[in-house]
């Protein structure tokens, strides 16, 4: 799951996946904005099957939150 | 859950006007820098839209394609025993539009007319209430008229915004015929997502004074607008739609009993092309039978899905058609709708 999802983020920001950590605060990546969360929304949906409201979404900061929710889910 | 069927009821004309001022938005760089331009709007897919001039109103746009309709079709005025205007871009706070419509295009004053005051899936809305009118009898034509006028709404000094809206107004002929088979609809609403799209002030609850109108920056990344321009969440929306409309789509083809291959074209509300791709993957639909005018009118709110038909199906109506048509946004409220054409006119694009 947690190569999934790297591999996923990594599209959906379109940054080299070689560049993520697990502990690294994904909206703080230079491609991080308004535009490309939809995408970060978009993969959650279409890779995960996870429906999110933005307020949940808004308290994931790492990619190790992201990692979490989509192994619990 | 409001699921509906109607019998023999059914769109026999469309026509639609839009602005002669075409903007196109690659260059509309007055407030942003061209880079800053071209990640929005690479991403949204509106390279081109049309604004109204200052003079020109969602019934002006309305109005010149009623004409071209009533023309067209050599439809007889006393015919018309029902006008409905949507818009949320309305002439005056009061009279309701439609009754300014009215007499404008020379209908009698037996005429009913009404507003509908709704956003991006009124189109659909609108259509229930001409088909409904009509089943109740003694409303021979319905005369539906939907415009929005959104430049005038948003700031373009707000890049969440500033690129994505332009204007437009369609003309509709609704009427009883034993050739059309049966419609079914499905009409949504959520309130509590009010605040996604909204414009805070200038109505009653918040009345427009020198405060209201004053532009302030609102976010970190400097956009600027007033209380009185449009705001749009559009993570939010976006999460809302991708989860709701998928949702409504299968619910209504579930209840019609229709099989979606025998779909003929599949209409979607013009929302922006990143959310209309989704939605075509997410759905599955094949690609050739999603007609798209975001490129070039953007997001026209309820107008979009009319003004795609008018625009890219002109030539693709002969004979019997079964279509989807799926709208989503302000309020928020949402809708599917299947419905049958024979031989629909559509007239020419008309430009004002």
């Amino acid at each position: 799951m947690k190569e999934k999802l790297v591999l996923a983020l990594a599209e959906a920001l379109e940054i080299d996946a070689s560049m993520i950590n697990t502990e690294d605060k994904f909206r703080d990546y230079e491609t991080y904005s308004s535009l490309t969360e939809l995408s970060v929304l978009a993969m959650l949906d279409s890779d995960f099957g996870i429906e999110i409201e933005m307020k949940e979404f808004n308290k994931y900061l790492t990619v190790q939150n992201l990692i979490d929710l989509v192994s619990n889910k | 859950m409001a699921l509906l069927t109607f019998k023999n009821v059914g769109i026999s004309g469309l026509t639609a006007a839009v602005p002669g001022q075409v903007i196109d938005n690659y260059s509309h760089d007055q407030f942003f820098t061209r880079d800053e331009i071209r990640e929005v709007v690479d991403k949204i897919g509106v390279k081109q839209r049309r604004f109204a001039g200052p003079d020109v109103c969602s019934s002006d746009l309305c109005f010149a394609a009623a004409e071209e309709l009533i023309n067209g079709m050599s439809i007889d005025r006393r015919e018309i025993d029902l006008l409905i205007f949507i818009s949320q871009t309305p002439d005056y706070r009061m009279p309701a539009t439609s009754v300014l419509l009215q007499e404008r295009l020379g209908l009698p004053s037996g005429t009913i007319t009404l507003d509908i005051n709704l956003g991006c899936s009124a189109f659909i809305y609108g259509l229930t209430v001409a088909y409904s009118m009509i089943i109740a009898g003694g409303v021979r034509k319905v005369l539906l008229l939907d415009g929005e006028t959104r430049s005038k709404v948003y700031s373009q000094k707000d890049r969440k915004t500033a690129f994505l809206f332009g204007d437009a107004g369609v003309a509709a002929l609704i009427q009883r015929d034993d050739r059309f088979g049966d419609s079914w609809f499905s009409l949504n609403s959520d309130g509590s997502r009010a605040d996604l799209i909204k414009v805070p002030a200038g109505g009653y609850r918040k009345m427009s004074s020198g405060e209201t109108v004053t532009e302030r920056v609102v976010d970190e990344y400097g956009n600027i607008r007033s209380e009185e321009n449009g705001y749009m969440n559009g993570a939010d929306v976006f999460n809302f739609v991708i989860r709701e409309v998928p949702r409504d789509f299968e619910k209504l083809i579930d209840y019609s009993g229709v099989d979606v291959n025998a779909i003929d074209y599949f209409v979607f509300h013009q929302a922006n092309s990143y959310i209309n791709n989704y939605l075509a993957k997410k759905l599955k639909l094949p690609e050739v039978k999603i007609p798209s005018t975001i490129e070039k009118f953007g997001n026209t709110s309820s107008v979009s899905i009319p003004l795609t038909i008018v625009s890219e199906l002109k030539d693709l109506l002969t004979g019997h058609k079964r279509i989807i048509l799926s709208g989503f946004g302000v309020g928020l409220t949402w809708g599917t709708g299947i419905v049958d054409l024979e031989d629909c006119y559509i007239g020419n694009l008309v430009e004002i």
